[in-house]
């Protein structure tokens, strides 16, 4: 009895310990880069895989290269991470540049990503923001259909859906067919009218992809940078008049926290990010292993050469 | 204000008809919740009056049926639907999933709660068991059988509104629409229709309940239940020996 009450204490004892040790783990750099002295960047995601991986690639390019970060994950949508840029609890988040621009303006009509960027900057100086260099990739959407559906119609552009439109079903969310390149749009830029549509209320996700693949649906709208696309041979619908809104990555700062040196740190990343390399990082992320957003982060970084 | 707009929205004979009218949704969500209750009905009947009549099991499958309550109708949808695809079939399958239990309960409660001396006595006289079952439990049960049909039709009309999330119809379109598109007079239009759907079936089956219970099974219950709130009160005392024994 006594011997097993000592044994128990000392359970006890290591278990102190052990959360202690690993309470001291948490709150360092897990990664053990850079020192610190350039101060303290909070970086911000949006709560899902894509925003937590680009939230990493910042962080661990600007914790190598001398501040501290700190990660503040899942704070939502704009409505949310916004005021929290604007109030100083996060210094930078990733974000979509379209997105950001109609959440801003809405009355904004820019939809290339020339255009959008160059939009950007007036918009977001009022609110007390600021931007570096969007990336390359782009998460928007895009109108898809399959290899074979592609092959039988000619298709390489959305303009090439007229002649058939009224023999297709599009299937999106609820809100697709009234925003501005649903319905309308696709009808006024491209001609595309008297198409059926399915509402599909999974963001282009499984369901979407499983009526595509039976042919319930011809076209989907689906994420650019949905791993499904590439795994299943889809067909991205070229989008050359600009329909659809570009959704460049853009790393948001509030100007207080805006510096030329941090910005040039951030936009090594997004110097050589892609949308075909975010849409692997997304597919790392969404294997089997469920690796960290932090380890998927770091070994790209590495693979590319920045860290 | 919204109440009126969604009240005028619901009576705009415009909004009756066509592909996204309200008669063709409703249709679709009468034909899932048949569907869904008719599946429920043949699982979940059976498995009531069997440990009903028998006692056996009982603990085993009220508690894993229960445990089925706590299943998150929408999210097991989804995940069928990972391997299923778009389709009916997901749809019925989660709603009868989320409709057994209460017809199960009910099934079992209600030949539970027959008082074994009636059943003895149908045995004595040389009832078989089918027929204790069928004559005897069954009738005298019917009040908590009917009941825990109609719990769970209510829970299959209200939950039937994801449908729409999956690329069905029926009246939670109108809900989903309405979020979707920031138009609250639509969503609110479709609360109201799934609601008073909810209480006309609720009707309906409140009706049913009362035209096959047999007359002597209501009136007793009644009686006991006034006179001292307990079912097991000695009936056989006021002269209805069939009713209750």
């Amino acid at each position: 009895m006594q011997s097993h009450g000592v044994k128990r204490i000392a359970a006890g004892l290591v278990a102190i310990g052990l959360t202690a040790s690993l309470a001291a783990c948490a709150s360092g750099d897990p990664l053990g880069g850079g020192g610190g002295e350039l101060g303290t960047i909070t970086v911000g995601s949006q709560g899902f895989a894509e925003s937590d991986i680009l939230a990493q690639l910042y962080g661990q390019m600007l914790a190598a290269n001398g501040y501290t970060v700190k990660y503040s994950p899942s704070i939502g949508s704009r409505e949310t991470f916004i005021p929290a840029l604007q109030d100083g609890s996060i210094d930078l988040i990733p974000d979509y540049a379209g997105n950001l621009l109609y959440g801003a303006d809405p009355k904004a009509t820019a939809t290339s990503t020339a255009d959008v960027m160059a939009a950007l900057p007036a918009v977001l100086k009022p609110l007390g923001l600021a931007i570096s260099s969007a990336a390359q990739a782009q998460d928007a959407d895009a109108l898809v259909v399959t290899k074979e559906f592609a092959d039988a119609n000619n298709l390489v552009t959305i303009a090439d859906l007229a002649p058939i439109a009224s023999t297709i079903t599009i299937g999106a969310n609820t809100e697709f067919e009234s925003r501005s390149y649903g319905r309308a749009g696709l009808e006024s830029v491209y001609g595309v009218k008297g198409w059926k549509f399915k509402a599909i209320d999974d963001y282009g996700g499984p369901g979407t992809l499983s009526d595509l693949l039976k042919n319930n649906i011809q076209v989907a709208d689906i994420y650019t940078t949905t791993p499904s696309i590439k795994a299943n041979n889809l067909v991205v619908l070229q989008d050359p008049k600009h329909l659809i809104a570009a959704q460049n990555i853009v790393p948001l700062f509030n100007e207080k926290s805006y510096s030329v040196a941090v910005a040039n740190i951030v936009d090594r990343v997004s110097n050589v990010l892609t949308t075909e390399e975010l849409m692997s990082l997304n597919e790392i992320a969404a294997g089997d292993s469920k690796p960290s957003p932090e380890k998927v982060a770091k070994d790209w970084l590495t693979k590319m050469g920045l860290l | 204000m919204l109440f009126a707009a969604a009240l005028a929205f619901i009576f705009d004979p415009a909004n009756l008809l066509g592909e996204k009218g309200i008669l063709p949704r409703l249709m679709d969500h009468l034909l899932y919740t048949g569907l869904s209750l008719g599946v429920a009905l043949l699982v979940g009947i059976p498995i009531g009056l069997i440990i009903g009549h028998t006692g056996k099991g009982k603990n085993f499958v009220i508690a894993l049926t229960g445990s089925f309550r706590a299943i998150p109708t929408f999210g097991l949808l989804l995940f069928i639907i990972l391997f299923t695809g778009l389709g009916l079939g997901p749809l019925v399958f989660v709603l009868a999933i989320l409709a057994i239990p209460p017809i199960i309960a009910g099934a079992y409660s209600g030949l539970d709660a027959v008082n074994r001396e009636t059943i003895d006595a149908a045995r004595a006289i040389g009832m078989t068991e089918w027929q204790i079952l069928g004559k005897v439990e069954i009738p005298l049960a019917l009040p908590l059988i009917l009941g825990g049909i109609r719990s769970a039709t209510l829970q299959i009309i209200a939950t039937a509104t994801i449908a729409g999330y999956v690329g069905l119809t029926g009246l939670g379109r109108f809900l989903i629409e309405g979020l979707a598109l920031h138009d609250y007079t639509l969503a609110f239009a479709g609360a109201i229709l799934v609601a008073a759907l909810a209480l006309v079936a609720d009707g309906i089956l409140a009706l049913i309940q009362r035209l096959v219970v047999p007359h002597g099974v209501s009136r007793g219950m009644a009686r006991t239940t006034t006179r001292s709130g307990r079912r097991t009160a000695p009936p056989a005392l006021t002269g209805t020996p069939i009713t209750e024994g």
